[in-house]
């Protein structure tokens, strides 16, 4: 298609038609009897018979024309007639070589991407395995963190509570012994406080010496008994 | 006795006496035109002529798409999220339906015994690339694949499934390929490069972003492994719930085979030719370096 189209546009000084087949109704099915139509694109005015070829020596010629780029244009436009050498159309060894060092730091191979890519892959699974064996490991723990925090919680409204059940005991024994309720942070609640724990020391000493003699006692006989 | 009717009837004697068309004759369609709104004539267009009454409305000083009247405007009270961000970088595809597809092959605009490409596409004026506008090539869309019935060996730059089972299931062929934008401009604007004077450069690797796209066989990847793409037409065909068609004993299969070269820009022409439009002639190098760099 494209040859068919440079052809028209050239069409001024060819005419080279490529044999249209006639005008039959387009069946899919007969495919070489199709008929195709071409666009009429824009007439392609090449100016060949009288060129402009700027003149390298003189200095009235711009810059501009003298550089290797309009060169290049010129033989596209002119072809041989714009007297240019094909060679220079080509890059030199030198710019071949900057253009191949270009290309391999910036355009790596299939091979290396392709590497690059398993290698981006295959990290980002290992982390995703990492993390899913913590929430594994984690969620193994749940019932007993779950288990140990009730009892926890447990535990502290049971002392909430025997806290206040002996506050209010105390609150009882001093209304009992000064006959009005009193502030339990004035300094006769206080004292009565330590009288109390004191009374309460020494009967935890008696029933500790009781339960040692007691002990002491039941040992005594026994060995006795055995020997 | 019944007279024979002849042929044409009522409709031609009237065709007969009736006289010649001429402007006086001629009349639009009832509903073909539609009068023009004159604003500030008559009863009906004058007076406040369509402003209403008194106010910014009438004066004409109402104040920017979406003030609130001092409320922080929708606009900017809904804070801002990266949706948008670098939609200015990103690839875009233009579509092109099926059913596009099948209007442009059946008005012969597009040839189905010749391999399509984006050239094709182009110089039928089927599909408008802009590579400046970050376009990277043309996406088949599968609108009108209940109605797609053409047998084509098409080379699109990405494709939705649908589409894909609807080319195979006529017994086409489809490829997704690669083009970076410098070589996207050559293709769609083949004639203004040939007379730049440059050689034909190399077609460059797609992105690491896009390679899985291209070497993967569901999308038929131009990178992709052919004995996989065959596997995946299979599995196309089981899914979509057509028979495969064997492309093999085809008459067109030769044309039907023919694939772009991972480096190659044009069918037929290598990179590191130059093609001379004037003269009709075709320079290739003889320099083993460049020839070693334009082969590899």
């Amino acid at each position: 298609m494209a040859v068919s189209l440079l052809c028209r546009r050239t069409g001024s000084f060819s005419i080279r038609l490529y044999s249209r087949k006639p005008a039959l109704p387009p069946s899919p099915h007969c495919g070489f009897l199709l008929q195709t139509a071409c666009y009429n694109p824009k007439p392609l005015k090449l100016n060949i018979r009288d060129p402009y070829i700027p003149d390298k020596d003189s200095e009235r010629t711009p810059e501009w024309q003298k550089t290797a780029k309009y060169d290049r244009k010129l033989y596209g436009r002119y072809g041989s007639a714009s007297g240019i050498d094909p060679a220079s159309l080509w890059p030199s060894h030198e710019e071949l070589d900057k253009i191949i060092a270009e290309e391999k730091e910036w355009q790596p191979s299939l091979e290396v991407m392709l590497k690059n890519i398993e290698a981006r892959e295959n990290e980002e699974a290992e982390k995703r395995r990492e993390k899913e064996k913590i929430i594994a490991a984690n969620m193994a723990k749940m019932p007993q963190m779950v288990a140990d925090w009730r009892r926890e919680k447990r535990e502290a409204k049971q002392k909430l509570k025997e806290e206040k059940a002996r506050r209010e005991k105390l609150l009882a024994e001093a209304r009992e012994r000064f006959g009005s309720s009193v502030d339990p942070r004035s300094p006769k609640f206080l004292e009565m406080v330590a009288e109390l724990e004191k009374e309460e020391k020494k009967k935890k000493k008696l029933l500790k010496r009781r339960l040692r003699e007691e002990q002491a006692a039941g040992a005594g006989p026994t060995p006795a008994a055995s020997s | 006795m019944s007279f024979p009717k002849k042929p044409g009837g009522k409709g031609l004697d009237v065709l007969q006496t009736l006289p010649r068309i001429s402007l006086e004759n001629l009349r639009p369609e009832p509903g073909a035109r539609h009068r023009e709104r004159r604003r500030g004539r008559g009863q009906h267009g004058g007076n406040r002529s369509g402003r209403g009454h008194k106010g910014e409305r009438q004066r004409g000083t109402r104040p920017r798409l979406g003030f609130e009247g001092g409320q922080t405007p929708f606009y900017l009270a809904i804070p801002k999220y990266g949706f948008n961000e670098g939609h200015s970088r990103r690839p875009q595809y233009k579509p092109l339906s099926l059913k596009r597809l099948q209007y442009l092959i059946d008005l012969g605009r597009v040839d189905p015994t010749q391999p399509i490409d984006l050239t094709q596409l182009v110089n039928a004026r089927g599909v408008t690339i802009q590579p400046l506008k970050r376009d990277y090539g043309v996406q088949l869309v599968d609108e009108g694949a209940d109605i797609f019935a053409a047998k084509i060996n098409i080379e699109v730059q990405r494709a939705s499934e649908g589409a894909i089972a609807a080319v195979e299931r006529n017994g086409g062929v489809i490829t997704t390929s690669f083009y970076d934008p410098i070589s996207l401009d050559i293709l769609i604007k083949p004639v203004p490069f040939f007379m730049r004077g440059q050689p034909i450069p190399k077609r460059m690797l797609p992105g690491e972003d896009m390679v899985p796209y291209y070497t993967s066989a569901e999308n038929r990847g131009y990178l992709a492994d052919p004995a996989k793409i065959q596997e995946a037409r299979l599995a196309l065909a089981q899914k979509y719930g057509y028979v495969l068609p064997d492309i093999s004993v085809d008459e067109l299969y030769r044309m039907l085979a023919t694939r772009k070269d991972v480096r190659q820009i044009f069918f037929g022409l290598s990179p590191g030719w130059v093609v001379n439009v004037t003269e009709r002639k075709i320079l290739k190098p003889t320099d083993e370096k460049l020839l070693k760099y334009y082969n590899s």
